[in-house]
């Protein structure tokens, strides 16, 4: 018997997991780079490290904007008459662009070789650094009625996402340093295992949620979803290079790149499916 | 002892002074003959494919007694509305006296914020060319008819309602119909678990339409086919 349904557009598309993904990778790279000042192995990282967490923070920037279905008035964001300081996404623009000025800051005393102020600076843009996954999964969190996004540990989620992605870049900018890649390596399995156990967790309390949560499930688990989420995201991305990394050969330069490279692919999987899974729900209700 | 009602610094329904409207959907009276949908579509030039408001309907029962049932549906105008907490901007947000939810739309900036932290799908994005009107590229949702109401009309919907299904009016007003009738009779609002205090009350309304059903994922063909018309469509 056919019912009549008016179906919804999902709220947040697909582009804005980029955004996710490249922002995640920018603020671990600069903590790479303020690393750097504390412990010797991250030496080769704190200017490659940081020119590209800079240029990524540039390419996310745009990419937000350029998400925005009226792109020139995110100027209305940063304009105080506006700003409203209730919603998270607020915040999240003074995060943004605080971090931006830690990061021009950092670039002038560590050019001007000032290393006292540079370290200070490379603290204080790391701690700002932390504050943007966190705000990507708080911004997801606080919607109350959605399946999986409402969960606390989308914040913690979305930096062990940002720890992963961001060695895994930094891997490739390692040049094979053995110190460095077996720092990097320790960083990929700890943080890939924190994400594991997230996501099992996820699955779980989401399989047994309401019918909402139940049905969300199902649509994460199955069909073209399903592929994203478990198979790149869970299987290929995150069960496949932790196997490898554990590995004899995960020890060597290049073991711990492929690794790398197969968590990119992974981050960005499972980013899109956490994304877009949750709101498809919603597009019948 | 009773512990005083407390409320948030939105809303509007219980204080003194100040209307807040409401409207009450009375299934038992509605036809589906979908005349409240024209009606929004002509007042304000609504673009195809979305919808201020818009009645979906479901059978349910085994024949013989088989029943369609109708859920008109709109923007609840909350009186604790999640979508004026997520805007940045205060591009969304909520009139002190009537409790109406409008937008201004030479703020919205097109975040979607809102339209992902409303749990009814009330918001919808305006297309980039509309023929008759140069409000586009931002977030538009039913206003509850504030140009009407506040020249002492009805929503263009209630006006329109053949079967005087939708009543609309003051809700803090005891003597008005829409109070009266939340006083006599069972009424039901979509997801009050969510805490949104909706200011649409349906009287009959069942729960096969108001919760999500299972039949959502195994879905029936034509309601896939549907689906798929939809998504090429709409940038989904
Ligand atoms: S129904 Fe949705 S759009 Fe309308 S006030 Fe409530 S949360 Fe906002
Ligand atoms: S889309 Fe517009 S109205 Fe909605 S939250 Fe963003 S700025 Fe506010």
């Amino acid at each position: 018997m056919l019912d009549y349904n008016v179906f919804h557009t999902i709220a947040w598309p697909g582009a804005y997991a980029w955004y996710f993904f490249v922002i995640g990778i920018s603020v671990a790279l600069f903590f790479f780079s303020a690393l750097s000042w504390f412990r010797e192995e991250f030496q080769p990282l704190r200017k490659s490290g940081f020119y590209l967490s800079f240029v990524l923070l540039v390419v996310g920037g745009l990419l937000l904007i350029s998400d925005l279905s009226q792109p020139m008035r995110f100027l209305n964001m940063i304009n105080p008459a506006y700003l409203k300081f209730d919603s998270p996404l607020a915040w999240g623009s003074l995060n943004l662009i605080t971090f931006g000025i830690a990061s021009v800051v950092y670039l002038f005393f560590m050019n001007k070789g000032d290393d006292g102020l540079a370290k200070k600076a490379a603290v204080i843009g790391a701690l700002l650094g932390l504050g943007l996954p966190i705000y990507t999964g708080f911004d997801l969190t606080v919607h109350q009625h959605r399946p999986v996004w409402n969960t606390p540990l989308m914040p913690v989620l979305f930096v062990a996402l940002s720890l992963l992605s961001g060695a895994a870049v930094a891997s490739f900018l390692a040049k094979g340093n053995e110190k460095l890649m077996v720092m990097l390596r320790r960083f990929m399995l700890w943080a890939g295992g924190a994400t594991a156990a997230m996501l099992i967790s996820l699955l779980g309390t989401t399989a047994y949620g309401g019918s909402a949560a139940e049905i969300t499930f199902m649509f994460m688990t199955s069909g073209t979803m399903g592929m994203i989420f478990i198979g790149l995201g869970m299987l290929v991305g995150l069960a496949a290079p932790i196997a490898l990394l554990l590995a004899p050969v995960g020890r060597q330069p290049m073991g711990v790149m492929a690794a790398g490279v197969l968590l990119l692919v992974g981050g960005m999987a499972l980013r899109y499916a956490i994304l877009i899974g949750p709101q498809i729900v919603h597009t019948y209700y | 002892m009773s512990e005083e009602l407390r409320m948030s610094p939105r809303e509007t329904r219980g204080k003194a002074g100040l209307r807040r409207y409401g409207m009450v959907i009375d299934l038992r009276r509605c036809i589906g003959c979908d005349a409240c949908m024209v009606a929004c579509k002509a007042e304000y030039d609504v673009p195809l494919g979305v919808f201020r408001t818009w009645v979906p309907y479901r059978v349910v029962g085994k024949y013989p007694t088989v029943k369609k049932q109708f859920l008109p549906r709109l923007c609840n105008h909350c009186d604790d509305p999640p979508c004026v907490r997520a805007c940045p901007v205060g591009a969304t947000y909520k009139v002190e006296d009537g409790g109406f939810v409008l937008q201004h739309y030479d703020r919205c900036i097109g975040c979607k914020a809102c339209m992902a932290s409303c749990p009814y799908n009330a918001r919808f994005m305006l297309p980039e060319h509309r023929t008759r009107t140069n409000i586009t590229s931002v977030v538009d949702k039913c206003t509850f008819c504030y140009h009407r109401v506040i020249q002492g009309l009805v929503p263009a919907c209630v006006q329109t309602c053949v079967g005087r299904a939708r009543v609309f009016g003051d809700m803090n007003d005891p003597n008005s119909e829409v109070s009266q009738l939340v006083a006599r009779h069972a009424t039901q609002t979509l997801r009050p678990e969510q805490g949104t205090k909706p200011q649409v009350f349906y009287i009959g309304a069942d729960r096969n339409m108001t919760e999500y059903g299972r039949n959502i994922y195994d879905a029936s063909p034509e309601q896939d086919d549907e689906r798929a018309v939809f998504n090429r469509n709409h940038k989904v």
